[in-house]
């Protein structure tokens, strides 16, 4: 075999030869592969017993080549037993479930792959502006998904299932927030009644009103922003943010117009 | 068209046209996906071993060049389970850096890079 063969054989053209085996092939493959298909001989054929291969043999054969007095791995070598396949299959649900259960690495990489982003989405959207407690969030969202894991029957797609552990997870955050005391402007008399009403145009793009909406709830009261979050984009009634704040509902109810009044004027200014 | 509306009304309405559609979802950062995978292979661990690495590319998913290095040495199948990634410099890169430079396929931490 001349230099010039080196790299043009095909699988379909070679034939395994038969003393060795897919394991050796594949020890060939991740030595040489560095090296760009350069063998160490007597590391790669140290003769097992049993095994009678003679490197002319796999160079007559197509698996090596000669170049220069220097021993290479045909691309038909390179190529065997190491069929390319996609990094991360996409399963569905309960097959993923099942192998992520079975604590395989490559499952669980692909289950965070998956769900990471509508996730990560959610929870960055439900704690403007805290967005430096996005992160701890995220990740306790997928560490209580693996501890009640075992526990998912596929009544819901694993990505509701998993936005529903998120949405607890927000939840006990709004929860901790409004039980500290409140400033003192929020406990002081009734909001003043607005002036202009609110106008909301449907016509503008989803994205430019998101960004609109965002910008405001950051620059509101962390208090403020947080119950108009639990109240309006997560449909809790004021009666169950009582409940879950040990405040009165009517002194929820003083929050949330607080907070309405101040989101307005904002609306009416940006 | 704009149209007045009042209180409750046009926050819900605020709401509902606010809620992400699946093609606006916005991506998770990668170093951050890198150490909550980190974290649950910890926390797999902590409660048994990992599926070895020759049960995992028999159950069809491929394994990055370090795993295959360990796939295919004569060792029981105790080792093959062990979690190698906590000593690999891809995950400490992929941890500290957004789309850290790891370009070997099937790594989980390049997986996870944003490109």
């Amino acid at each position: 075999m001349s230099a010039t063969d080196h790299g043009n054989h095909h699988v379909s053209e070679v034939e395994v030869p038969p003393p060795i085996s897919i394991r050796k092939l594949r020890v060939m493959h991740l030595l040489s592969r560095p090296l760009g298909g350069l063998l160490c001989a007597s590391l790669v054929f140290p003769a097992a017993e049993g095994e009678t291969t003679r490197i002319s043999d796999l160079i007559d054969r197509g698996w090596l080549c000669r170049i220069g007095g220097w021993i290479f791995l045909s691309n038909a070598a390179q190529s065997a037993g190491t069929e390319p396949r996609t990094a991360l299959p996409i399963s569905d649900d309960a097959t993923l479930v099942a192998a992520v259960l079975r604590r395989d690495r490559k499952a669980t990489a692909e289950f965070l792959s998956l769900h990471a982003d509508p996730v990560y989405t959610y929870v960055r959207n439900r704690l403007i502006p805290r967005t430096d407690l996005v992160e701890d969030v995220f990740q306790d969202v997928f560490l209580a998904a693996w501890q009640g894991l075992a526990g998912f029957r596929g009544a819901s797609s694993l990505r509701s299932w998993l936005l529903g552990i998120a949405r607890h997870k927000v939840e006990d955050y709004y929860r901790l927030k409004l039980r500290e005391p409140l400033p003192i402007e929020t406990e002081e008399g009734e909001p003043l009644p607005l002036a202009v009403e609110p106008e909301f145009d449907e016509a503008v793009d989803q994205e430019r009103l998101t960004e609109k909406v965002r910008q405001i709830l950051s620059t509101l009261p962390e208090v403020y922003s947080l119950a108009l979050l639990w109240r309006y984009w997560e449909n809790r009634s004021a009666s169950e943010m009582a409940a879950g704040t040990g405040r009165t509902e009517k002194a929820v109810e003083r929050i949330l117009a607080r907070a309405r009044e101040q989101f307005r004027l904002r609306w009416r200014d940006e | 068209m704009s149209k007045p509306m009042t209180d409750d009304s046009f926050f819900e309405k605020l709401s509902e046209a606010t809620q992400p559609a699946d093609g606006t979802l916005a991506q998770a950062p990668s170093r951050l996906k890198a150490r909550v995978y980190s974290a649950l292979l910890s926390q797999q661990t902590a409660s048994g071993p990992l599926l070895s690495v020759s049960a995992t590319e028999a159950s069809g998913r491929s394994l990055c060049v370090f795993e295959k290095a360990v796939e295919v040495l004569p060792v029981g199948e105790g080792i093959k389970a062990l979690n190698f990634c906590r000593v690999c410099h891809a995950r400490v890169a992929a941890e500290k850096m957004e789309n850290a430079p790891i370009y070997w396929p099937h790594c989980p931490y390049s997986e996870f890079q944003n490109r």
